[in-house]
């Protein structure tokens, strides 16, 4: 069960760091996520243990693992230096350690677009059926149970699959209607980004939340009256039921687990008619209506291409406002992996389904807003980390972005730089366009801003900017004339 | 008391599955429910005496 190749050696380091528990993986005590240098391990309890090894000797978890469809898994051999992880207190000894795969960019359920939350949901549908007929489950049901490698879902919660027992219903159906089925109905049935949602509320939407949103002839819509309506009044009504008494109610009355399948192929049969595009924006067409000559396109294509071919290192390159992804794919023939940024869903999600569509497996697009990053969530606002915490990138993109944060949202200048610069990893390089006053996108946003607003938004101020965070390596003004690039390094 | 189970599933998202899932899950429920309103009957008499 040997984890896929992830560009490092495979060798068995010492433990020369100390193992830092993941803030996110609290909830289960059965297990717990760990880091350890570039090593993340899942130190599993004694139940967990033999849960583990069931699932290893298991006819359908296997395959899955060899397909990719589940984060590459193996158990550490008995005295590997990495087994030895904190335990918590007044609890015995991690029975055993596994080491995973590491996710090349962690990403949150809101930073994902319609398509991607909905292909992520179908994922864990499988995943969940092929358990289930094989006798396993999944303790929960969780958007934050898959990750991204690339345009391709990948279920990380190996901690998840227990043995079925027959005559009990999916334990992780609320969570799954909370964190993925409702936000798809958002969209889907009433065209609403599902985004602020979940950014919002770590465990998802409530049915209470969904009714009023479902009323007069919207009950009527695809998985309405039952998942939100039924779900929410039974949920009413069974309040002072505990779980463990309808359980046993269940299996009396004689439910099955040819039930929970049927269930679980409804679920899927529901997400797969749940489609949707997001309405067009203006950023739709960015790239045609942006004003480039072909001239300046080709002198941009060959100066990011040669900042790229310059990095000493080459595994994350962060592309900010990457729009319809030209820059994302040209960074990803030469780095291991792109983080493709874009606020706007619906360019997120056309660049999602292109890229999945075209193969590219190396460049992973997120919906977010620079001037409004993911902040840190759950609890203690650490448990789902903020983007500035995970973003530490060889090399920063930010093509056409710097007049839009500057002018369009009123940041001043230094801030943007700083912003920018703190991006890259010690050692990494930034490659940043600076669009004149006078150019003709820079004019139309400043047009709406009164006169003299900006009196440092120039090219002079911008450059002693850079300068102060690191040394201006390269610079190409285009030939409009109106837009320089430049390539900065940093210590 | 299901010591795998750290989450809460809801009661009622229990029970919801069994609706959605077809009609023999619909008889399930209809199971269920008819046997906690026959057990109440049934429990009435004994607790008064």
């Amino acid at each position: 069960m040997a984890i896929p190749d992830l560009g490092r050696s495979t060798r068995p380091a010492p433990l020369d760091v100390d193992p830092r528990p993941e803030p996110g993986s609290f909830r289960d005590p059965a297990n717990r996520i760990f880091h350890a240098g570039d090593d993340v391990l899942r130190a599993l309890d004694r139940t967990a243990a033999a849960h583990w090894r069931a699932l290893a000797a298991s006819s359908f978890f296997p395959p899955l693992l060899a397909a990719g469809k589940v984060c590459g898994t193996e158990e550490l051999p008995p005295g590997s230096p990495l087994r030895d992880l904190p335990t918590r207190p007044a609890s015995s000894d991690w029975a055993t350690v596994l080491r995973h795969e590491r996710v090349p960019f962690v990403s949150h359920p809101y930073e994902w677009s319609f398509a991607m939350v909905r292909d992520a949901a179908l994922l864990h549908l499988e995943i969940l059926r092929a358990a289930m007929s094989a006798g396993f489950t999944t303790k929960d049901g969780s958007a934050y149970n898959l990750q991204w490698r690339g345009t391709d879902p990948i279920f990380i919660d190996v901690g998840s699959f227990i043995p079925l027992r027959d005559g009990e219903p999916w334990a992780g159906y609320r969570q799954f209607c909370q964190t993925l089925l409702y936000p798809l109905m958002l969209g889907a049935h009433l065209g609403l980004a599902f985004q602020p949602w979940l950014r919002a509320q770590i465990d998802g939407i409530d049915p209470e939340q969904m009714g009023p949103l479902f009323r007069g002839t919207r009950r009527l819509l695809p998985g309405v009256l039952t998942h939100v309506h039924l779900h929410g009044s039974v949920q009413r009504r069974s309040a002072a039921t505990s779980t463990a008494d309808v359980r046993a109610q269940l299996r009396d009355a004689g439910y099955t687990r040819e039930l929970a399948l049927a269930t679980v192929r409804g679920l899927e049969k529901l997400v797969r008619r749940l489609d949707h595009q997001p309405p067009s924006t203006h950023w739709v067409d960015y790239q045609q209506t942006c004003g480039y000559s072909g001239d300046d396109r080709a002198g941009k294509e060959r100066f990011v291409a040669a900042a790229l071919a310059v990095a000493d290192r080459r595994r994350l390159v962060l592309d900010l406002g990457a729009n319809d992804g030209r820059y994302a794919r040209l960074a990803a023939r030469h780095a291991d992996y792109v983080v493709a940024v874009e606020q706007d869903p619906a360019v997120v999600d056309r660049l999602y389904r292109t890229l999945r569509g075209e193969g590219e497996r190396r460049v992973l697009p997120l919906v977010m807003d620079l001037a409004d990053p993911s902040p840190g969530g759950g609890w203690r606002g650490v448990e789902r980390a903020s983007f500035a915490a995970r973003a530490s990138a060889d090399t920063v993109l930010a093509l056409a972005l710097v007049h839009h944060l500057a002018i369009g949202r009123n940041v001043p200048l230094p801030e943007v730089v700083a912003c920018l610069a703190g991006f890259a990893a010690p050692g990494g390089r930034l490659v940043v366009e600076f669009v004149h006053p006078d150019d003709p996108m820079a004019a139309r946003l400043l047009a709406n801003k009164p006169d003299g607003l900006f009196p440092d938004y120039r090219r002079d101020a911008f450059e002693a900017l850079l300068a102060g965070h690191g040394t201006v390596e390269e610079r190409l003004e285009l030939p409009s004339g109106t837009r320089t690039l430049y390539r900065v390094a940093f210590s | 008391m299901n010591h795998l189970a750290y989450l809460d599933a809801g009661s009622g998202s229990l029970i919801v599955q069994a609706v959605v899932g077809g009609i023999a899950g619909v008889a399930v429920a209809a199971k269920l429910y008819w046997r906690r309103l026959v057990s109440r009957f049934r429990r009435q008499p004994t607790d008064q005496s």
